[in-house]
C-alpha cells in the first residue's frame, strides 16, 4: 500500500518534471561586444551563434527542450563584461556563459563563472595565459596565438620564403601577443626581425608606420590587424607602394573584409582557424545555411560563435542535465565535429586537434595554400 | 633626410585633417560657449550619410557631398533650436549633459540602423600614387588637403566678411545688445551650431573617402579635437589650424622616430603642460569674448 502510493507520486512528480521540462527553455548567456571599436566582430559571434541555436531548435532542441540564447553586450570592457555576467547568471538563470571576446574581458568574468560554478566558454579570446590558471569552469574553444605561431611558421618562412620580416600589431594584448609568438618561432627559423612597433585601435593613419617598414626594406610584413584596422592598413601600404609581401593574423578571410579593402586585399596571406572556403562536407553545409541566413559567407567570428554554441549544445545533451557539475564535466569530454575539423579539450580546456588554415587572398577569395592541426602538446 | 621628408609630409597632411575636424568644436564653443561633446557624432554621420549618398544610392562624390552638408545643417538647426534653446542661460554643465547624451543617442541609432560595420565613401579621385623626390602623396589626400584650406577659409570669410558673420559676432559678445538692435538672436545661435554641424560632417565625409566611416568613431575624433583645440586656443581659427598641424607634425616625427605604439602620450603631454602654462592655448584670443 504505502509502496504503491510511493510509485504513483513517483511517476505523477516523474510527468509532471517532463511536462515542465518541455516547456521550459535552456538559457545559455552570451556576453559579446555589440558597440565600441569591436563591434562588428563580435557581431558576427552572435550571428554564427544565433545560427548554431536556430539549428538545434529546428531539430527539436535539447531532449526536447528548446536551447534559448541570451545575448549582452559587454562593449570588451571588463567592468561592463562583469555587468552583463552577474544579470545573465542572477536574473536570466543561465545553465552556461558564452564569452566575451576580449581576452581582458574574458579574463573579467572567469572568477564570476568560478564563484557562481557556472561552466564558462570562449570562442575568441586568445590571450595564452586564460587556460593557466587553473580555473576548472573555463573552456577555450579557439586557437591561441602561440599555437597558430606554432603551426604556421616553419611554413611561412619555407613558403614565402622570408629572410626578414617586420612586424606590426593592434596595440593591445591580443596584436602584441601575436607579435610576440610569430617573431619568436620567425627568429627561431633564422628570420631577421626588422621592425617591430604597434597602433592603436581606431587609427586611421599608418602612412608614418608604413615609411618606417618602407626604409627597412624587409621581405615580409606580419600584421595582427581586425577588419577595420587592417583594411585601412592595406590599403595605405598599397598607396605607398610596399613590395613586401603581406601575412597576418585577423578576420581577413572574410567577405567584409576584402570588399573593404578592394584590391589591395589581392596576394595577402592570413592564418586563421576558419576560412569559408576549407574544403569538407561539414563545412559546405555551414556555409550554405549560413549564406543563407546572413547572405554573406562567414568568417573566423562566425564560425567561432557557431562552434562554441554547438560544444555547449552537446555537452548539455550528454549530461543529460542542465546542473553545471554535470556539464562542465561533460564540456570535458567534448568531441565535436566542426566545420573546421574535430574540437577536444587538454585538461586545462585549451581546444585542440581542429584544423588552422593558411589562406592567400586571390580573385576577392580565401584560397587555403596550407591546412595544419592545432595541437596543444608538450 | 628621405625619411624626414615623408614624415613632414605625413605629419601635414593629418595635420591638415585634425585641424578640419576640429573646426566644427572650436566654432561652437568660441562663438556660442557650448561645449559641444556630440561634435564627433556629428562628424561621424558626415561620413555615415555620405556612404548613404554614395555608396546606397548611387550619387556622384560631389553632389552627396553637398546634399549631405545641407542636411547635417538642417540638423544642427534643429538640435540648436529644440534642444539647446531650451538649456540656454542655465550654465555650462546642461549644455554639457545634453551634448553627451545626444553624442550617445546618436552613435546608438546609428549602430542600431546602419549596423557596426566599417562603410567605404568611394573615394572621388583614384590612380597611382604621387612621387615627388623620395615622398609619396595620393592625389585624394592632397585634394582633401585642398578642400580643407577651403573650408577653414570660406569658415573664416562668413564670420569675418558677411553680416551674418557680423551679426553671430555681435549676438555673442552681448545678446542682450543684440537683440535691443534688432538682431534675431535665437537665430543666430541656431546658425551658428548649424555651421559647426556641417564643418563636422564635411569633414567627416571627406575623411571616410580616405580611411572609412563607422558608427563608433565618434569618441575618438572629439577627443583628437579637444586636443586641437586646447592646443590652439579655444574658438580660434588660427589656433585650430596650428593646434592641428602642431599635433599632426609631432605625432608624424614621434611616430618616425621613436614608436607609434606611443603616439597617443605626445597629444595628451602637450595638452597638460598647455593647461598648466597657457590655459588660454597658443593662440586664443582674448579679446573675441569680452
Amino acid at each position: 500500500m504505502g509502496q504503491k502510493r510511493l510509485l504513483l507520486a513517483a511517476a505523477a512528480s516523474a510527468c509532471m518534471a517532463g511536462a515542465a521540462g518541455a516547456a521550459e527553455p535552456i538559457k545559455v548567456g552570451l556576453i559579446e561586444p555589440l558597440s565600441g571599436s569591436v563591434a562588428y566582430n563580435g557581431q558576427s559571434v552572435v550571428e554564427g551563434a544565433k545560427l548554431a541555436a536556430k539549428e538545434i531548435n529546428d531539430r527539436g532542441g535539447i531532449d526536447g527542450r528548446p536551447l534559448e540564447l541570451i545575448v549582452e553586450d559587454g562593449q570588451c570592457a571588463p567592468a561592463n563584461t562583469v555587468n552583463a555576467a552577474e544579470k545573465l547568471i542572477q536574473n536570466d538563470r543561465v545553465s552556461v556563459l558564452i564569452g566575451a571576446f576580449c581576452s581582458s574581458a574574458t579574463a573579467a568574468i572567469m572568477p564570476v563563472a568560478d564563484k557562481y560554478k557556472l561552466p564558462l566558454v570562449t570562442g575568441v579570446s586568445s590571450k595564452a595565459d586564460l587556460t593557466e590558471q587553473g580555473n576548472r569552469y573555463f573552456f577555450r574553444a579557439a586557437e591561441t596565438d602561440a599555437l597558430l605561431a606554432r603551426a604556421f611558421a616553419k611554413i611561412m618562412a619555407r613558403d614565402l620564403k622570408l629572410k626578414s620580416v617586420a612586424y606590426i600589431g593592434v596595440n593591445d594584448d591580443w596584436g602584441r601577443g601575436g607579435v610576440a609568438e610569430f617573431s619568436r618561432d620567425l627568429t627561431e627559423l633564422g628570420v631577421k626581425s626588422t621592425l617591430v612597433d604597434y597602433f592603436d585601435h581606431g587609427s586611421t593613419d599608418f602612412y608614418t608606420l608604413l615609411t618606417r617598414i618602407r626604409a627597412a626594406e624587409p621581405d615580409g610584413v606580419f600584421v595582427a590587424a581586425e577588419t577595420q584596422d587592417g583594411s585601412i592598413l592595406l590599403k595605405q601600404a598599397k598607396e605607398m607602394g610596399l613590395e613586401a609581401k603581406i601575412f597576418g593574423v585577423g578576420s581577413w578571410a572574410t567577405e567584409d573584409f576584402i570588399k573593404l579593402t578592394g584590391e589591395a586585399a589581392e596576394g595577402i596571406y592570413a592564418a586563421v582557424p576558419y576560412a569559408s572556403t576549407i574544403p569538407g562536407d561539414t563545412n559546405r553545409k555551414f556555409v550554405e545555411s549560413y549564406a543563407k541566413a546572413y547572405r554573406k559567407q562567414p568568417g573566423k567570428y562566425g564560425a567561432a560563435g557557431y562552434n562554441a554554441v554547438n560544444i555547449v549544445a552537446q555537452a548539455i545533451d550528454r549530461a543529460d542535465s542542465t546542473k553545471a557539475e554535470a556539464i562542465r564535466e561533460a564540456l570535458a569530454k567534448t568531441d565535436y565535429e566542426a566545420p573546421n575539423g574535430h574540437y577536444r579539450f587538454t585538461p586545462k580546456g585549451q581546444a585542440y586537434g581542429f584544423s588552422a588554415v593558411l589562406v592567400q587572398l586571390q580573385g576577392a577569395k580565401p584560397v587555403v595554400v596550407a591546412t595544419s592541426p592545432v595541437e596543444a602538446g608538450q | 633626410m628621405n625619411l624626414a621628408l615623408q614624415f613632414l609630409a605625413n605629419g601635414l597632411v593629418t595635420g591638415a585633417f585634425y585641424a578640419l575636424s576640429a573646426l566644427g568644436l572650436t566654432l561652437i564653443f568660441g562663438l556660442m560657449r557650448v561645449v559641444n561633446f556630440a561634435h564627433g557624432e556629428f562628424f561621424m554621420l558626415g561620413g555615415v550619410l555620405g556612404w548613404v549618398a554614395t555608396a546606397v544610392l548611387g550619387l556622384d562624390f560631389a553632389t552627396a557631398f553637398v546634399l549631405v552638408v545641407a542636411a547635417m545643417g538642417v540638423l544642427g538647426w534643429l538640435v540648436d533650436r529644440f534642444m539647446i534653446e531650451r538649456v540656454r542661460g542655465h550654465g555650462e554643465e546642461s549644455t554639457i549633459l545634453l551634448t553627451i547624451g545626444l553624442s550617445i543617442f546618436l552613435a546608438n541609432a546609428t549602430l542600431y540602423l546602419a549596423g557596426p560595420a566599417p562603410m567605404k565613401v568611394p573615394a572621388p579621385l583614384t590612380g597611382k600614387p604621387l612621387f615627388l623626390g623620395p615622398v609619396v602623396l595620393t592625389k585624394s589626400r592632397l585634394a582633401a588637403v585642398a578642400v580643407s584650406v577651403v573650408l577653414v577659409l570660406g569658415a573664416y570669410l562668413v564670420i569675418h566678411r558677411t553680416r551674418i558673420g557680423r551679426a553671430m559676432r555681435a549676438t555673442f559678445q552681448d545678446a542682450m545688445a543684440a537683440k535691443l538692435s534688432g538682431i534675431r538672436t535665437e537665430r543666430i545661435f541656431a546658425a551658428t551650431f548649424a555651421l559647426g554641424t556641417m564643418l563636422a560632417a564635411s569633414a567627416g565625409m571627406l575623411l571616410a573617402s580616405i580611411y572609412s566611416a563607422q558608427a563608433s568613431v565618434g569618441g575618438l575624433v572629439s577627443l583628437k579635437a579637444f586636443v586641437v583645440v586646447i592646443l590652439g586656443g579655444m574658438g580660434s581659427f588660427p589656433g585650430a589650424i596650428a593646434g592641428g598641424l602642431i599635433l599632426g607634425l609631432s605625432e608624424a616625427f614621434w611616430g618616425g622616430y621613436v614608436s607609434t605604439g606611443t603616439v597617443d602620450i605626445v597629444g595628451f603631454v602637450m595638452v597638460i603642460l598647455i593647461l598648466l602654462f597657457r590655459p588660454r592655448g597658443l593662440f586664443s584670443l582674448n579679446a573675441q569674448r569680452a
